[in-house]
């Protein structure tokens, strides 16, 4: 928004109900004013977008009007505008201006954002509480910027796009042509129901009937005596006496224009064959084929058929309809109009047919040339894309884990290195060994006395239960609930802070731009400083929980651990490494 | 790449080549070095057009001293364009290698209705009047007369094409049609007589089928090629029926009368020259009876149709005095329709000798034998006289002068047949009476004996020892090359049960069967929802598609499948059916994918490729045997047997299992593509019938795939396509026999005994 201040005519209503004053509303991106224009009114505002929480808006497409809805701390304030359009202009600068003073500390982020983007952004903060605690915490310190945060959440984002599809819904690919009636079975007479999907796609299908409708109604008759005729015309066809549709035709020449031929078809078609792909192009092989001169080569050998060509003109076959109905569905409808009204609908088709006018000699020959070459004789050029295989799943994720294996090797390289590798012959040398013994000897002698081991036991189990629920789930004798709401908000905290580093932690490697490299320096600070707290946290506790805390926070600070660790291994291989090529 | 092929230096457009391929160039180049016929047979989708292009070109390069011309013969137009897009890429390939010296002028000839660039002339709507309304602005009398009075329209581009004369030459290059019109357009110069000039000096022309083996228009193109040169009949499984149909003619009631309308005309003409221009009558019955029944140099734009009868076969005569005065002729061909149209009117099936028809006119309407044969001479002659332009309307009595010409000529191979009306349709009365050819090897034998070398190739002409016999020439290399595959990229299927087990056929007492045409629905139904992309299905008649997809119409499993993809059919008109392939190929490229419905032996059977994400699957309904009940096949299958000791049996199936494989067979076109084929037919598991398809299908056809029913077929098709969407190595390397050669593999081998070792 440019002027960053918008004008509209509006109502303003102090409750849904309300009938609403007629008046002026300005928006500036600090403040909006509401002027009626009944000047006694005392329906004045000027408010700042300071009180201003959030925003709401009806709709596209719902039966309510145009409404916009600025809630502020007591109530709302709703303003109807008058239409769609107007709402978004003012919808748009009131997410600028809220989302100026949503934000206090705002982190230069590269992007640009549209205004709609970053309303949606500021919309989903204010509806999820801990996401803007999320959000606060990580990126108004510094320790993420803007995009990076938004990265993982595109989930959250999307979800309000898919709403409006881009893509627009094409024809159903049956047959309308039978349109099947109902009938009441009482009296001799049928019922159509046309929707104007149908009666679009009529029109799409029969450019004659389109034309028709265009020239008769409403001048010459209504529109149910328009498709009356039509569905007479149908069943006629469907009867398949060309003789009978000929008489009728005859009779009534308003029918006539729906049993006969489609003329402008023809025209089209003339007009389409000549862009056809020439291999293609059977017209073509008619016009070189002296053989089949008029009576010359052979007439009734069986192979050919036979058509009754009386009558021609008022037979219109199904395979012709099947053909068109697929060439309308590829056409598809390239419009999003109103269906409503048949006659706007017939016109915006009229319009379209004009301005799908174009020769393209150039794309014909492209395409032949396309269609001689053999692929698989051309050298085989590398391929920028490894070819995708997957032949079976298993191999698949077996070797992968042989490369995470591998991987996670280089980050501990130096540190420990078990031999686990034993051949099978010794494996199994060392369990016959084994066995033998059991057999000679028995069981006799256990490693640890039974009450030894049934202790351990015990204190394992327990261990399970309570470590079971340290995320803070709903379990009711979790130990979360044992420390004090404090403590248990602030480990809450750390831990999704935690879980949302960690995450852009490990998606940046394999590091490969410096962008990445500096992402993640800055998240290594990061998450060693809530390293740091949470050894506070563990340090400051009461000595009584100071064991549930440990347990609580050991795996926390293990994940954290282990970020930590693979940093510097990181460093330290690339640093062996040397520079490479590109840098990374 | 480059490589020997024992004396020839081959240069081919491609990185790599398939065995098979240089194997085949190598059979190919020993034809031509032995200066005889040969007949191949090689898999589609293994790059035929390219292998033979590239031998000959590359032949002809390394002999220079005996320049050898290419006419390259196809059987539709969409695939001479294809052919000369090819030929493009490999003499691009050539002059990058090469130089100038490799420049060669090639192109492709059709006519006027595809070459015409002038407007007015176009927006006739048909082949013949495009013709008549060409003459009727460059014959050469209209063009004295516009030379008198400038009121009289010509044509600018022929005009300018005249004025330019012996500089209006094609500059070297491969001109496909296209590039024919466009520089037409530039130089104003007519495409169509340009390029008919051209091709006495072209290197390589690629036209027809007909305008060799067609003596109608043989006799105007291909007059005067030189006898060095190779002829190439690509996809040629059908020449036989190419061949047969060039010398037949029919005769129905419309014939009759437009005859009737035309000889009335002429009538009038004649009188009208009589009180007019007098002269000019006497001219012409003086030149006939110095025995020239045409002036010899005939310009271009005057040739009409040229005689029907072989020019072996036309006797070098003057024409007989009892039709030498115009009036006369016209009395004669009065009673000869007279007397077609008695014979029209008869009850039953006939069938006669030529011998015994031509005997009975002589009796009946007074004509003698070499009359008839002089007819079409005669007529020509005449149609010159009276300068008749619009000759779309004189069709009628120029068919009747071709019956006349061909019966007066020949006495053995043909047979004459009059049907009171069509047997699938008895109550309708139609009757035809047909002069048909029996013997293919009538219209081709001055094709063999006129040209050195005559190469005859298709991926179908098994069993291939049948061809040299229906044909009558003796090959000398005959050869049917199989598929050497990296992977087992086809996947034919015998599917002889539906999902209830049933058996399913469209023997003539089951076709209508609703649980076969249900089956049949299911099979597809199903199919869709696990096949992707494009579909192609060939059912065995029009009628009987036209039936089934009603019935599934009615029954809903039509609505069933197209929830699934679009659907489009091949209908008997040809430009709704190009605008149904273009659109069946566009929902294919967007990935909507679609079924399209098609016949055997129809159009789109005969010359589309329905290749990669075109075709993944081909459905063939049915066996597509012939008519059988036709009398004309009866008799020519009589005539088989007297004359070639070929079982009636043997043919039929023969003939069925050809287009059967033609039709599955466009699904392929490389390696690395692959497709299924269903032949949904019990009959197809009976050894007799399955022997007979080429043996690139064949080798394919698993035992187990013998004999399944649908639930099983969709098992195997839904294995087939997981295996295929797996990468692989194109080499073939693996496997221990290459399917792919580089340069240094051929070099290894430079004798090629290492590639015949494959085989």
């Amino acid at each position: 928004m440019s002027s960053g201040k918008v004008v509209k005519k509006a109502k303003y209503k102090a409750t849904v109900k309300d009938p609403g004053t007629p008046g002026i509303l300005v928006l500036t991106e600090e403040k909006f004013v509401f002027k009626p224009n009944d000047p006694t009114s005392s329906n004045k505002l000027e408010v700042d977008f300071k009180f201003i929480k959030s925003h709401k808006h009806t709709k596209e497409g719902s039966n309510k009007p145009p409404w916009l809805n600025l809630t502020h701390s007591q109530g709302s304030y709703i303003f109807e505008l008058e239409t769609f359009s107007d709402l978004h202009v003012c919808r748009e600068l009131v997410g600028i201006a809220l989302s100026k003073h949503g934000e206090a500390a705002k982190v230069v982020s590269e992007e640009q954002l549209s205004a709609a983007e970053m309303g949606q952004r500021i919309k989903l903060l204010q509806e999820d509480s801990k996401l803007q605690k999320l959000h606060k915490e990580l990126v108004a310190s510094g320790k993420l910027t803007e995009s990076e945060f938004w990265a993982t959440k595109k989930q959250l984002l999307d979800r309000d796009e898919n709403r409006k599809t881009k893509q627009q819904i094409g024809f159903k690919n049956s047959l309308i042509f039978d349109t099947k009636p109902t009938s009441d079975g009482r009296i001799n007479q049928v019922k159509f129901q046309l929707t104007p999907e149908i009666k679009y796609q009529i029109f799409a299908l029969k450019p004659a009937v389109h034309q028709a409708f265009l020239n008769f109604v409403p001048s010459k008759m209504s529109e149910v005596d328009f498709w009356n005729k039509y569905f007479k015309a149908e069943y006629l066809h469907s009867t398949k006496n060309a003789v009978a549709a000929a008489a009728e035709a005859a009779e009534d020449e308003d029918l006539a224009v729906f049993l006969k031929d489609d003329e402008i078809l023809e025209i089209e078609a003339r007009k389409k064959v000549r862009r056809v792909d020439p291999t293609l192009d059977m017209e073509a092989d008619q016009g070189d084929d002296y053989t089949h001169l008029p009576d010359h080569g052979i007439f009734r050998d069986g192979s050919k058929e036979i058509s009754e060509a009386q009558n021609s003109l008022y037979r219109r076959t199904l395979l012709q309809d099947l053909n068109r109905q697929g060439a309308v569905v590829l056409e598809g409808k390239t419009l999003d109009i109103e269906m409503e009204n048949p006659r706007a609908a017939a016109e915006v088709l009229a319009r379209r047919k004009q301005e799908s006018d174009g020769v393209v000699e150039d794309e014909r020959r492209n395409r032949i040339s396309k269609m001689t070459q053999i692929e698989d004789l051309q050298a085989q050029d590398d391929h920028r894309f490894a070819p995708l295989c997957i032949k079976d799943p298993r191999d698949y994720f077996d070797s992968q884990q042989v490369n995470a294996v591998k991987a996670l090797d280089d980050s501990q390289a130096g540190m420990e290195k078990i031999k686990c590798s034993l051949s099978s012959e010794e494996a199994y040398s060392s369990l016959r060994v084994s066995i033998s013994k059991i057999k000679a000897s028995g069981l006799r002698d256990p490693l640890f006395s039974p009450e030894v081991a049934l202790k351990v036991l015990n204190e394992l189990t327990k261990n399970i239960s309570s470590t079971k629920s340290h995320i803070g789930k709903h379990s009711q004798d979790s130990i979360l609930d044992i420390l004090p709401t404090s403590t248990k908000e602030k480990l809450l905290d750390h831990w999704v802070c935690s879980q949302e580093l960690l995450r852009h932690f490990w998606s940046s490697y394999p590091i490969t731009t410096q962008n990445l490299a500096n992402k993640t320096r800055r998240l290594k600070d990061a998450i060693s400083q809530v390293y740091s707290k949470l050894e506070e946290i563990k340090v400051s506790a009461k000595s009584d929980l100071r064991h549930q805390v440990s347990l609580i926070v050991h795996p926390m600070q293990q994940a954290l651990d282990a970020a930590l660790l693979h940093y510097d291994a990181d460093i330290r291989k690339r640093n062996a490494k040397g520079a490479k090529p590109n840098g990374f | 790449m480059k490589f020997q092929i024992e004396d020839v230096t081959v240069y081919f457009p491609y990185d790599n080549i398939y065995p098979e391929q240089y194997a085949y160039m190598l059979e190919l180049k020993r034809a031509l070095d032995a200066k005889g016929h040969c007949l191949l047979e090689m898999p589609t989708g293994t790059g035929k057009t390219i292998a033979l292009l590239s031998l000959i070109t590359s032949y002809v390069l390394s002999k220079p001293h005996a320049p050898l011309k290419l006419l390259y013969c196809t059987r539709t137009v969409h695939e001479m364009e294809k052919t000369l897009a090819e030929l493009k890429l490999l003499h691009d390939y050539q002059i990058r290698h090469l130089g100038p010296a490799a420049k060669i002028l090639a192109l492709g000839l059709s006519s006027r209705k595809n070459l015409c660039v002038n407007q007015r002339v176009l927006t006739a709507e048909n082949r013949d009047s495009v013709d008549a309304g060409c003459r009727k602005l460059t014959a050469s009398w209209v063009r004295a007369l516009a030379a008198e009075n400038t009121s009289v329209p010509t044509c600018e581009f022929f005009e300018q094409y005249e004025r330019a004369g012996s500089a209006a030459v094609l500059p070297p290059g491969v001109y496909t049609l296209q590039d024919l019109r466009i520089f037409g357009k530039e130089k104003g110069w007519c495409p169509y007589f340009l390029a008919r000039h051209m091709v006495q000096f072209a290197n390589v022309v690629v036209y027809s089928y007909q305008y060799l083996l067609d003596p109608k228009v043989a006799g105007i193109i291909s007059k005067e090629m030189q006898k060095e040169s190779v002829v190439v009949f690509d996809e040629a499984h059908n020449i036989d029926n190419v061949c047969i149909e060039a010398l037949s003619v029919s005769v129905r009631r419309q014939t009759i009368e437009g005859a009737r309308r035309n000889l009335h005309r002429m009538s009038q003409e004649i009188d009208k020259f009589k009180a007019t221009d007098a002269g000019r009558l006497r001219a012409e019955y003086n030149r006939l009876v110095e025995g020239l029944a045409l002036r010899g140099d005939l310009p271009a734009t005057d040739a009409w149709l040229a005689n029907p009868a072989l020019p072996d076969d036309i006797l070098k005569e003057a024409v007989p005095g009892n039709i030498r005065r115009a009036e006369h002729f016209m009395q004669v061909l009065r009673r000869l329709v007279q007397y077609l149209e008695g014979r029209l009117e008869t009850e039953n099936v006939e069938k006669e000798g030529p011998v015994g028809f031509v005997t009975s006119i002589l009796n009946h309407a007074g004509i003698d034998q070499k009359t008839l044969k002089f007819c079409y001479d005669r007529l020509h002659s005449l149609m010159m006289t009276l300068e008749i332009t619009d000759t779309d309307e004189f069709l009628h009595i120029q068919t009747i002068c071709d019956f006349a010409t061909l019966v007066g000529t020949y006495a053995r191979g043909f047979s004459i047949i009059i049907e009171p009306f069509d047997e699938r349709m008895p109550h309708i009365p139609d009757p035809v009476l047909q002069l048909c050819c029996h013997d293919a090897s009538l219209a081709i034998r001055p094709v063999f004996e006129r040209f050195q070398s005559v190469v005859i190739t298709s991926g179908t002409l098994s069993p291939i020892d049948l061809y040299p016999r229906l044909l009558n020439f003796n090959p000398v290399v005959s050869r049917s090359f199989t598929m050497s595959l990296t992977r087992d990229c086809i996947c034919p299927m015998v599917l002889t049960r539906g999902s209830d087990q049933l058996p399913v056929s469209t023997k003539f007492d089951m076709r209508s069967d609703l649980g076969v045409v249900r089956n049949y629905g299911r099979l597809l139904l199903e199919m869709a929802s696990v096949v992707p992309d494009g579909i192609v299905c060939f059912f065995v008649s029009y009628s009987y598609m036209d039936g089934i997809v009603n019935t599934w119409n009615e029954t809903g499993i039509l609505k069933e499948i197209m929830q699934h993809k679009l659907v489009f059919i091949e209908t008997q008109d040809v430009v709704e059916t190009t605008l149904a392939l273009d659109n069946y190929r566009k929902a294919c490229d967007c990935g909507r994918g679609a079924i399209f419905f098609s016949v055997a032996r129809g159009k789109v059977a005969e010359g589309i490729d329905f290749d990669r994400h075109y075709g993944r699957l081909v459905i063939m309904f049915g066996v597509p045997f012939q008519y059988t009940l036709s009398k004309i096949l009866l008799a020519r299958l009589e005539y088989l047997r007297d004359t070639f000791q070929i079982k009636e049996g043997d043919f039929l199936t023969f003939d069925a299992l050809r287009q059967a494989a033609q039709c599955v067979g466009r699904v392929i076109r490389s390696k690395a593509d692959y497709g299924m084929m269903i032949f949904a037919d019990k009959r197809y598991s009976r050894h007799d019938k399955r022997s007979k398809l080429p043996s690139w299908i064949l080798s394919h056809l698993h035992d187990a795939h013998l004999n399944l029913s649908t639930d099983m077929a969709l098992h195997t098709a839904r294995e087939f396509l997981r295996k295929m969407a797996q990468p692989y190595d194109k080499t073939g390397g693996s496997t221990g026999r290459k399917t792919l050669l580089s340069q240094e593999d051929l070099e290894k081998t430079a004798d090629g005994s290492f590639v015949e070792s494959l085989f």
